[in-house]
């Protein structure tokens, strides 16, 4: 072969190259962003197609599995695969669901449903008391590791779960456990088909068309991991939880895009009909024709952690000191847009039993915050301008676990600038999770940081009880530890309510955490959806929605 | 030739070794546990649960033996199964590997295409100048901030492709954010052979022959440029093929850049290690093919046999 015809070879394939890749970006570039087709709204047979993004970028990682995965996306997104026992309602009352009644037992130990029995699993599979046993099971088995589902569905105080016929199941507690009810109402406590849970039990967490199978009004028939999942109606649904059958809308599909400017993006460019996840400074940036809802996230607002047990805040002027030092509402008034409500309580002000004679209690006092440390002996300065006692610095250690929201970095910062005035040093450290639990495990830390959604106060037994496993601020208080005890155990309302507004107060004396706002979730829609509705934590339900 | 070819091929099975101990140690000398990141610093599971996990993923084992099992089970062909996804390690990158794929084919082929209109257009001395600033300018581009660019444009502005999603379409604009950067790089390289070539002596002779611009650069210089650009070409194959976890992030396409990431934040071993293995092999293929094709494109670096003196004469 000689030289010059290698070289002839090379420039022809070289020519092909270009003149494909121009071709193919030719007739490729033409497709117009996706246009929905019609869904009507009128119960006919269902059309259409909804484009959903959300971030999602942690759902490849395994966490396509509500029963055992810790991140709220997961809830978010199978809402749609699985089905629930009750339903609760926009005012907290709770309305049967895949359990058409149920009874409490006069101790609060014992819930026993009576179950529909018109209810098939999308593989055929029949849903009954079996069902119901399996799936709970599963649930508390060490094996699974579930880490939020296993102490929503009581934890060690879960004492089993009894089939008593084919339509009628009891789960029973060891003590009194109020929060159930609420729980049940979550997808967390949703329903696998037994055949997966027999078949299938190691592919739950990774997720897929055969795998995440369950009762709802969707189908998952396609998972891209990373890309999107592709959601098909369920011709057979006929038990939504106000009655609705098969939803309008045939087809959604969601788009896992982590990038929040790409996804504001979508939504003006009509590529997304629905966006969610969108961060506040967005808001200003979105078209004018659509619609946005921002549902403020019921449960602890995003909280510092004040460790106790550790450094210096083991003195509780100190800790008055630290929150009376900063100046939450221009902090948050500015880096949110106004979007999000700065906070006073460990209760959102969605949360049932939010108090709300909280509000204003403990304002930005700088002057009192130094009288305060100055009472506490922190009376010297050193050579930065911090103060000291008997030669240490006044300065805490705060650990934080990446990814960190730009918003969020920015009101570490402002806090900082803020503590430094009154004398105070915050060293903040951005650590990876691996490397964050290596601290969290010993608790050698003064502060973290985090929110978590829950619609049922309980969550703050797990964060104030002496072995709460969220008790980042290692409270150890008796008195404490009864009342969130009696909070888990207490059936009658008023005096659930009485229990919450104490522990609420004593927050607000003892300073374990310090509330700074009120995350909420952000979503934009495009005018041709209709009948989008969110549930109590601000995810959209699909039952009623149709696009034209 | 043979033994060139052989020890390039023992060189790569070594280099193979390396990598793969090299992410066994990475990854049990950073600090963090892969249940812990598993299960979120506010899991409420016991002790007993965590240790009985680690047993499940043969993390309680002693080192050495961990490190033997591995080994053994990378010659038997075993990859191991993700921590995270319970999935074999070659599902799990099997399964973006399509996406990475197609991403990097499209990327080289248009920036192929660039470099080659960019040498043919760009011919005289200014107009080279003025190539050279562009590519230096997009080569200081953060390349996420080209993507954003690109799709606030196209995509949002004029509407012209979709961001997200399977569509043919999709891959234009990913494609050409990384097609820019190492454009720019491979048009330097192309353009300084380039111009060498054009000083050389043959040049002379080709144009006294009355031979036009282009067509000294299409059937002369063009052939001498490229050998000098096929190390770069081979090396940028092989980090494409790694991975673009930037434009992977911003476009919202799967891929092993993001797989590797997310492997390292969850302290995934076994897909890191697929990950890096699979990556070293690319290299090294793509080097031992650069190797190959130099003496094919450029016959003064072919080795000729030397005359061997006839037996005859010696004894003479």
């Amino acid at each position: 072969m000689s030289a010059r015809s290698v070289g002839r070879r090379v420039l022809a394939a070289l020519s092909l190259t270009v003149a494909a890749t121009i071709v193919l970006a030719g007739c490729a570039g033409s497709d117009a962003p996706a246009s929905s087709g019609t869904g009507a709204a009128d119960g006919s047979a269902p059309s259409g197609e909804l484009s959903w993004a959300i971030a999602g970028a942690t759902l490849s990682e395994g966490h396509m599995d509500p029963q055992t995965s810790q991140m709220d996306v997961t809830a978010m997104v199978q809402r749609v695969v699985f089905d629930s026992l009750v339903f609760q309602n926009a005012d907290g009352s709770f309305s049967p669901w895949l359990a058409s009644a149920w009874e409490v037992s006069e101790d609060g130990r014992s819930y026993t449903f009576t179950l529909r029995d018109d209810v098939t699993f999308t593989d055929g599979e029949k849903f009954d008391a079996e069902a119901v046993k399996a799936n709970f099971d599963r649930i508390v088995a060490p094996d699974t590791a579930s880490a939020q589902a296993a102490s929503m569905l009581g934890g060690e105080n879960y004492a089993g779960t009894t089939v008593i016929d084919d339509t009628t199941v009891r789960v029973d507690f060891h003590e009194p456990y109020a929060p159930f009810l609420q729980a049940a109402s979550t997808p967390l406590l949703g329903f696998y088909s037994p055949r997966v849970l027999t078949e299938s039990l190691d592919k739950l967490k990774a997720g897929g068309p055969d795998v995440t199978v369950g009762t709802g009004p969707y189908i998952l028939s396609e998972y891209t991991a990373d890309q999107e999942i592709v959601y098909t109606a369920n011709p057979d649904y006929a038990w939504g939880p106000q009655g609705q059958k098969t939803p309008s809308i045939q087809t959604l599909r969601v788009s896992l895009v982590p990038e929040p400017s790409v996804r504001t993006g979508m939504a003006n460019s009509g590529e997304a009909q629905l966006v969610s996840e969108l961060p506040p400074s967005s808001v200003a940036e979105l078209n004018s024709d659509l619609k946005v809802d921002t549902k403020a996230y019921p449960g602890m607002p995003y909280s510092l952690f004040l460790n106790e047990k550790y450094g210096v805040f083991a003195d509780q002027k100190v800790r008055q000191a630290f929150e009376l030092g900063i100046d939450v509402d221009s902090a948050v008034e500015s880096i949110f847009d106004g979007q999000f409500e700065r906070a006073w309580s460990v209760l959102g002000p969605t949360t049932p039993m939010y108090d709300a004679a909280i509000e204003g209690t403990w304002a930005f006092d700088p002057k009192k915050a130094e009288a305060l440390l100055d009472e506490a002996g922190w009376t010297g300065r050193d050579a930065d301008g911090y103060r000291t006692k008997d030669g240490k610095r006044l300065s805490v250690r705060w650990i934080a676990w990446t990814p960190i929201p730009d918003d969020r970095t920015a009101l570490g910062n402002a806090i900082q600038s803020d503590l430094k005035k009154i004398g105070f040093e915050v060293v903040r450290e951005a650590l990876e999770p691996g490397a964050y639990n290596e601290q969290y495990g010993p608790k050698t830390y003064d502060i973290t940081d985090w929110g978590f959604s829950g619609v049922d106060p309980d969550y703050l037994r797990s964060h104030l009880a002496t072995d709460g496993f969220q008790n980042a601020s290692q409270v150890s208080d008796p008195a404490v530890d009864a009342l969130v005890a009696k909070g888990a155990e207490t059936v009658d309302p008023t005096e659930r309510a009485a229990v919450y507004t104490e522990l609420q107060e004593w927050n607000a004396q003892h300073v374990a955490i310090v509330p700074l706002y009120v995350p909420a979730l952000i979503s934009a829609s495009a005018p041709s959806v209709s009948g989008l509705t969110f549930d109590l934590y601000g995810r959209p339900l699909f039952y009623d929605a149709s696009i034209d | 030739m043979i033994r060139r070819a052989a020890i390039g091929v023992f060189g790569g099975v070594l280099l193979l070794w390396a990598a793969a101990t090299a992410s066994f140690l990475l990854m049990r000398v950073i600090p963090g546990d892969p249940v812990a990141v598993m299960l979120g610093p506010q899991a409420n599971v016991s002790e007993a649960v965590r240790q009985r996990l680690r047993e499940q993923l043969g993390l309680d084992r002693p080192v050495l033996q961990q490190y033997v099992d591995y080994l053994v089970g990378l010659l038997r062909g075993d990859f191991g199964e993700s921590f995270q996804l319970r999935l074999p390690v070659t599902e799990v990158i099997g399964r973006q590997l399509g996406a990475t794929l197609q991403l990097t084919l499209a990327a080289l082929g248009i920036a192929l295409a660039l470099v080659l209109i960019v040498a043919i257009v760009a011919r005289t001395r200014r107009t080279r100048a003025v190539a050279a600033t562009v590519e230096q300018i997009i080569l200081g581009m953060p390349v996420f901030w080209i993507g954003l660019i690109l799709l606030s444009v196209f995509a949002f502005g004029l509407g012209w492709f979709p961001v997200t999603g399977s569509r043919p379409g999709s891959l234009v604009l990913p494609a050409v954010t990384l097609a820019l950067p190492t454009a720019a790089l491979l048009g330097q390289l192309l353009r300084d052979g380039l111009e060498q070539a054009e000083r050389s002596e043959f040049a002379e002779t080709v144009r006294a022959r009355g031979a036009g611009d282009v067509r000294l650069l299409a059937h002369h210089t063009l052939r001498h440029a490229t050998v000098g650009t096929l190390p770069m070409v081979a090396y940028v194959i092989g980090s494409l093929l790694g991975g673009a976890v930037l434009v992977e992030t911003v476009f919202a396409r799967p891929g092993l850049g993001r797989v590797t990431l997310a492997a390292i934040t969850d302290r995934d071993a076994p897909v890191l290690s697929g990950v890096l293995l699979l990556s070293c092999a690319v290299f090294v293929v793509v080097s031992l093919l650069s190797d190959v094709a130099i003496p094919l494109l450029d016959p003064r670096r072919r080795e000729r046999a030397a005359p061997r003196p006839d037996a005859g004469d010696l004894s003479a």
